[in-house]
């Protein structure tokens, strides 16, 4: 067991007592505020009054909290494991090419990343447009008439959902290319000096090599898509929207249109600790699971 | 000599202060982007080249929407807020209920000489809320008819002016259309059918030409025949979409190039783009248009719509002194007296004198429609209604989907009647 020596200790202190001040003052200290916030009836700005469980109790019966929740575990399930399965396809694709295409590739793939939200609403609410939009005439070609993809609710979800793994698979690649370059070739020289095929290589070397890479990302895109709100507020903006929120854009809606502070912070709580149970679970299971 | 200068250095720093106090600094926030925003800029120039060393306007544009009003209400509430800023009539009752605005005094406005019976009597009655005024009217903006003088005088729709004739009933309007798309037009009319924007002006001002009214005395939403002249507001537009005569799930700006592309023949959109046709017309890319006052569909005339003003916000703790206050209502005096050049927006000047003067007769289109700001029904006066409200929300729920056809009309009207009672508290 290594014991520490105080001179350790200290320049530890040192370097560590900055951000926990920091952290505490603009983090922990509002998230203590925000569960005080939870019991009272506060507006968007200023004191409320103390109601006990009053949130909570209209929580459980609110009809568009319960949607809100569907909907985000809807979409988490739509972009998470597809997100992180394709960014690993992309990036052993990328990985087999060699100097300059390899660049281009992986420049293509990234290229989205670095849009802001606005511009890829743009993009593709042109793209997809139901009187105008390019992609209508693949789209009236196999179904016959235009198709407001957009505004049909069943097919909202999974085009918002497809755009986002458009937008952000970059990020997931540049991860497992990374991961990917860890591996040594001599395994694979080895391995197919042995008389492996290219999918034993895979599902044997490559998959449990590259699993603490796999669990980081799926880790990281769920946590990323609980809190989902741009593109369906932008994307669902005049039409449907009871039908298609997000939780995110509850507390949004709640705190800032209605200015009902104190119900806004309680869904805000709620959702704070479903992606803190999911995301820990998730990452101990997979963990736990590659370890074995 | 170095004594001296540093004499003459103060001397002028002090004359430059005591230069500096005099001249009044008046923060003001817009929403004002596009096309309106040019104009406005242009107008606050000419007031600061006019007003140099007395008092100059220091103007900030930012977002319209949610985000301008939350903004507004937050900055107020720390005391950080402007001086003076623009804002819609229709979110007056918000504003003044979460104690973002400041009331505007008789003596403020006998200061500058401005008095209620220079407004249109329903524009004044929508800045004030329960008898006290919180806003001074700049503008009046509605939805008009645009149309394509081509193809309407190909069908024969149009007199010896240029002005449609027979749109005004629903039957009219229906055979209009027909007629127009017998003769070509793929659309007898397009507007934004997706969304909550157009489908609720298009229902309110439908509504309102039943006589209907959208809340009662008692905040209670389409209470009585109220109801059924929702019904009758919602079906009629599901019957223009199901009939063939407009397309459904239309975006906003797929139905303005549904317009200029020649597509439509008609086109129902707020007046804020009738600098959009001028300049694509004046650029050669455009042909003839006009644009007149809502069709009369049913017993009545009535138009949605909204009106810009300017408000004080109640700054807390930093509120302003009589000298700011005075300079803040010399700013809005002079803007409304040239309201007019405002007017090439598209919008109405809010101000009857600067509707009535020869400048403005003599502006096109404006003074085709103008003639709407007598009937002009404003937003319902509620803190649920007004630009991006739980009133908007209500349509894109579920008067949108009834005029796509996925629901009925009545079911529609219920569950939104339903939705806005709830929120009622």
């Amino acid at each position: 067991m290594m014991r520490y020596r105080r001179s350790d200790i200290t320049t530890a202190l040192i370097l560590l007592i900055p951000f926990l001040l920091v952290y505490g003052v603009l983090f922990v200290y509002p998230t203590f505020q925000m569960v005080g916030l939870t019991f009272t009836n506060a507006p968007l700005i200023g004191e409320g009054e103390w109601i006990g469980f009053r949130n909570y109790e209209r929580l459980w019966g609110d009809r568009l909290f319960s949607r809100a929740v569907w909907n985000t575990g809807y979409f988490v399930l739509l972009t998470v494991i597809p997100s992180t399965l394709l960014g690993l396809l992309i990036a052993l694709g990328v990985n087999r090419l060699n100097g300059w295409w390899q660049s281009v590739a992986l420049a293509a793939f990234f290229l989205p990343y670095i849009l802001p939200v606005s511009v890829v609403f743009r993009i593709w609410a042109w793209m997809l447009d139901s009187q105008f939009g390019i992609m209508q005439y693949p789209i009236a070609a196999i179904w016959g008439e235009n198709v407001p993809i957009f505004r049909t609710l069943p097919l909202f979800m999974p085009a918002v959902a497809f755009i986002t793994v458009w937008w952000l698979i970059g990020f997931n690649v540049l991860l497992f290319i990374a991961g990917l370059r860890n591996i040594s070739s001599e395994i694979y020289e080895a391995a197919a000096l042995d008389g492996a095929t290219r999918w034993q290589q895979f599902a044997r070397i490559t998959w449990p090599l590259i699993w603490p890479i796999t669990v980081l990302v799926a880790t990281i895109q769920l946590i990323l898509q609980l809190k989902i709100f741009d593109q369906i507020y932008l994307f669902g903006q005049g039409g449907r929207t009871d039908s298609t929120l997000g939780m995110v854009e509850l507390i949004y809606r709640s705190a800032f249109q209605r200015n009902q502070g104190g119900y806004g912070a309680t869904v805000a709580l709620v959702l704070f600790v479903i992606i803190v149970v999911v995301s820990v679970l998730q990452y101990q299971l997979l963990r736990a699971k590659g370890q074995r | 000599m170095i004594f001296k200068t540093m004499k003459a250095a103060l001397v002028t720093s002090a004359l430059m202060v005591s230069a500096a106090q005099a001249q009044q600094v008046v923060e003001w926030w817009d929403f004002l982007g596009g096309g309106d925003g040019v104009r406005m800029k242009t107008l606050i120039e000419e007031f600061n080249t006019e007003h140099a060393g007395e008092i100059q306007i220091n103007a900030t544009t930012l977002e319209w929407g949610t985000p301008f009003y939350t903004k507004v209400q937050t900055s107020a509430a720390v005391g950080e807020g402007p001086d003076i800023m623009t804002y819609h009539l229709s979110r007056l009752p918000l504003g003044v209920s979460t104690g973002a605005l400041s009331p505007i005094t008789a003596d403020d406005l006998a200061g500058v000489g401005l008095s209620g019976d220079q407004f249109a009597t329903a524009n004044w009655e929508a800045a004030q809320v329960d008898g006290t005024l919180y806003a001074i009217p700049f503008d009046i903006h509605a939805i008009v008819l645009y149309y394509n003088k081509d193809l309407l005088g190909a069908a024969g729709l149009l007199d010896d002016a240029g002005i449609p004739i027979g749109l005004d009933s629903v039957e009219g309007f229906t055979t209009a259309m027909e007629t127009l798309q017998t003769n070509g037009a793929e659309y007898g009319v397009s507007f934004q059918s997706a969304g909550n924007g157009t489908n609720w002006r298009i229902f309110y001002s439908l509504l309102g030409q039943q006589g209907g009214s959208f809340i009662d005395e008692n905040g209670d939403f389409l209470t009585d025949d109220n109801f059924d002249k929702a019904v009758n507001a919602v079906q009629t537009m599901a019957d223009w979409v199901s009939n063939g005569y407009t397309a459904s799930d239309v975006e906003y700006p797929a139905s303005i190039a549904l317009f200029t592309g020649g597509n439509a023949a008609m086109h129902i959109n707020g007046v804020w783009e009738v600098p959009t046709f001028t300049d694509l017309h004046a650029a050669g890319d455009l042909f003839e248009w006009g644009a007149i006052e809502l069709p009369m569909f049913f017993s009545e005339k009535a138009t949605w719509a909204d009106s810009h003003a300017f408000a004080i916000p109640n700054n807390a703790g930093n509120e302003l002194t009589a000298e700011e206050r005075a300079a803040v209502m010399q700013v809005i005096a002079w803007m409304n007296e040239r309201s007019t050049f405002w007017a090439t927006a598209g919008h109405l000047p809010a101000f009857n004198a600067a509707r009535e003067n020869e400048e403005f007769r003599t502006m096109q289109p404006n003074a085709t429609y103008s003639v709407l700001a007598e009937t002009a029904f404003f937003d319902p006066s509620s803190v649920l209604a007004g630009v991006a409200s739980p009133v908007y929300d209500a349509i894109g729920n579920y008067v949108y989907p009834a005029i796509g056809g996925e629901m009925t009309a009545e079911e529609a009207v219920t569950e939104m009647r339903d939705d806005l009672d709830n929120q009622n508290y």
